[in-house]
């Protein structure tokens, strides 16, 4: 019992953790087949980690883009160039902020209720209980939870920068005074589609999406089945995940550029 | 999808409704019957586990009779529950094995395993019922996986089994809204809900007031007795085993000390009996965990 | 079984939002909007310098967009820079005198092909070339001038 308290070594304990949570990812797509029984499921799912995040998703996309085109209106001032306003809010909401802000939200809002969720389970015997009634619980609980949170993030992170647009456009159009014609030309003639919306909206929050939902659900699935046990692996999923979302972001972009 | 025999009807008050059993089942239950002479319906030999250091079974021998309540005790950290684990194939053993109607459950394919687990009712000590559902969806629960049944059969099942266990009036309630007696009853109509041929229950009597303690232990006496489902009983009160078990089998140090019928296995002699059942807090049971001399670890002596 | 459909309902709602979402950021954010729908009739022209020219860049006339540019091309006989520019059929009522210059949209901005109508009563056609054209100001020839030539005026000014 000590040696599992007694605080192990930080880069150790970091490394075991990735380690066993990639270990887990094939326990969770070997289900998928079986899972596809349990297709409501995944639905219910996505519902709950997807439609009920949308209310802090549109809020935050908003809010995002109100403040980058506050910020970048006079930044640009300096050089003249407010024209590019919205071009500059295009590209940082499809490159970074969109699918980082998103996947970060995400873990926050329903990574840890996952986690939260499969931890309960556990603790009450659920999962066992499941089991017993010849239910496959990976099947049944950890893959539909993973699926979800897959499809949900690339479309909250749309619904993010769709949002952060119009906040960028209510900043510098309606409250700036930069010309409506002269914000959509410029951000229609600089940000292109492929590069930009496809590889950083979608690709890179599909990536996002994938590793805050296989972390959420792992240390849901791993909880120690106490009430303690379930707060620490709550708290772990958010620092691992935001982690992950960060250093991944880089990994990603440096492929990308 | 075949009516079967209308034994549950036997259990209601209300106008019978025929109970179904979906038919795969059925005919998996007349397939694999290798021995149906065979009175007993789970056989341990020369189970043998270790949990880390610690050996939880040594060579256990023991045998649960078809039709039977069989009543399992011990003290506490026997591996009572570790046991059941073993029965239902949650957990590998290190020798021996267990043979649950006939069959080696550790050399079961996971599909074997799953065959097996449809046919076994599993009553947890907390209940575990999925919290996300309501009672009714709770009961269904196994039926929706299993099954492909019309909406309106599985209402009939569910229903049959709530009114079995008297909860049918709360089929809309959600599972924090029950009782712990409660709760355990709709666990147990969940239990039931394919008719097994086992149920397993781990401590049924703990945190249960009087009245939800008689309740439960009607419950498991009319289960034995109309339907003649085997019964294995995980628990402490001794009082309460003797209105239902027909058997009662002690186990300590992970072998069996005794077994016999429950009015009389208090009174066979051993020490194992006298301590348990009359509650002595020293005995072949040891009072002191096992340490290190005690003059040695408060310094007043010296190590030998 | 209500509550069931609910789910269904809502995620189906979800995911419409979502894609609809997508397809707004990429058809109406992206320089897929200056894809120019509808048929289109191809006009040459060189220039002895493009400067930042790009393919896709905007042509405009009196400010609105009539076209794209769809290839630039090293002329390997006149050594000048050629320029393809694909107009919209709409737009088939240019006089063929017209004038093109390589001009930008404020002092950072891309640059584009502004085009000046001449007086002819002859069109553009498809193939045809305009003759008169200007290129590009370079901004760091406007520079060196204005330090050559500029500075030493003003200090006599003073």
């Amino acid at each position: 019992m000590n040696a599992r308290v007694k605080p192990r070594n930080i880069l150790v304990d970091g490394l075991a953790q990735i380690g066993e949570a990639g270990l887990f990812l094939p326990t969770l797509l070997a289900a998928v087949p079986r899972s596809l029984r349990y297709f409501r499921e995944t639905v219910r799912q996505i519902w709950f980690v997807g439609a009920m995040s949308l209310i802090i998703i549109m809020t935050s996309g908003l809010f995002v883009g109100m403040v980058l085109a506050l910020q970048l209106y006079h930044v640009l001032a300096i050089f003249g160039g407010t024209a590019s306003t919205g071009t500059v809010v295009a590209l940082a909401v499809y490159r970074e902020l969109g699918p980082v802000v998103t996947a970060l939200l995400f873990a926050g809002r329903a990574g840890t209720s996952i986690t939260a969720e499969i931890g309960l389970m556990r603790a009450t015997d659920q999962l066992s209980a499941m089991e017993m009634m010849a239910v496959d619980p990976v099947a049944y609980v950890a893959t539909p939870r993973f699926l979800a949170g897959v499809v949900a993030m690339p479309l909250l992170c749309c619904v993010f920068s769709a949002m952060a647009i119009l906040g960028g456009h209510l900043v510098g159009v309606t409250w700036l005074g930069i010309d409506n014609g002269t914000f959509w030309s410029n951000m229609t003639s600089n940000v292109h589609v492929w590069k930009d919306v496809i590889d950083g909206v979608v690709w890179k929050s599909l990536a996002f999406g994938a590793v805050v939902s296989l972390i959420s659900v792992h240390q849901g699935y791993t909880t120690p089945p106490t009430s303690e046990g379930v707060a620490y692996a709550t708290t772990r999923t958010v620092v691992a995940s935001s982690i992950a979302i960060l250093a991944l972001d880089f990994v990603l972009t440096a492929f990308m550029m | 999808m075949v009516p079967c025999a209308a034994v549950h009807v036997a259990m209601l008050a209300d106008p019978p409704l025929v109970g179904y059993r979906c038919s795969p089942m059925s005919e998996t239950l007349s397939r694999t019957d290798p021995m149906p002479a065979d009175d007993a319906l789970v056989r341990v030999r020369g189970l043998t586990t270790r949990l880390g250091d610690r050996v939880v079974f040594d060579g256990l021998d023991l045998e649960i009779p078809r039709g039977k309540v069989t009543a399992i005790m011990g003290p506490s950290g026997t591996g009572k529950t570790t046991l059941l684990k073993h029965i239902t194939g949650q957990m590998q053993a290190d020798a021996g094995e267990v043979l649950v109607d006939g069959r080696d459950v550790a050399r079961l394919s996971r599909e074997g395993l799953f065959t097996l687990r449809e046919r076994i009712g599993y009553l947890f000590q907390n209940s575990a019922l999925l919290t996300d559902f309501d009672v009714y969806e709770n009961v269904a629960f196994p039926l929706r996986q299993h099954t492909r049944l019309p909406e309106e059969l599985i209402r009939n099942i569910v229903l049959t089994k709530l009114q079995a266990v008297g909860l049918r009036g709360a089929a809309r309630l959600m599972p924090s809204e029950l009782s712990g007696g409660m709760a355990r009853r709709v666990a147990l109509a969940r239990a039931i809900v394919f008719d097994p041929m086992l149920i397993l229950y781990d401590e049924p009597f703990v945190g249960l007031d009087p009245i939800a303690l008689n309740q439960v232990l009607k419950l498991i006496s009319t289960l034995n007795q109309t339907l003649g489902i085997t019964s294995v009983l995980v628990a402490h009160e001794l009082a309460a085993i003797q209105r239902v078990a027909d058997r009662v089998i002690l186990i300590a140090n992970g072998k069996v000390v005794a077994s016999g019928d429950p009015q009389h296995i208090a009174q066979d002699g051993s020490p194992w009996t006298r301590q348990f059942f009359g509650g002595e807090a020293d005995g072949p049971v040891p009072f002191h965990y096992p340490a290190d001399d005690y003059a040695v670890d408060l310094g007043l002596k010296e190590p030998a | 079984m209500t509550q069931r459909r609910s789910y269904a309902v809502g995620t189906g709602l979800f995911i419409v939002l979502g894609f609809a979402a997508l397809a707004y950021l990429a058809t109406q954010t992206t320089t897929l909007v200056n894809m120019d729908g509808g048929a289109t009739y191809s006009v040459t022209a060189s220039f002895t310098n493009v400067g930042q020219l790009k393919d896709r860049a905007p042509v405009k006339m009196a400010g609105v967009r009539i076209g794209s540019v769809s290839s630039i091309q090293l002329d390997p006989k006149s050594l000048n820079a050629r320029v393809t520019m694909d107009i919209n059929k709409r737009f088939d009522q240019i006089p063929a005198d017209s004038s093109a210059s390589v001009l930008t949209s404020g002092l950072l901005g891309d640059q584009y092909i502004g085009i000046q109508p001449g007086g002819s009563p002859e069109n553009l056609k498809n193939g045809s070339q305009i003759i008169l054209t200007q290129s590009a100001i370079q901004l760091e020839d406007l520079i060196g001038k204005f330090l050559v030539n500029g500075s030493p005026n003003s200090k006599k000014g003073k």
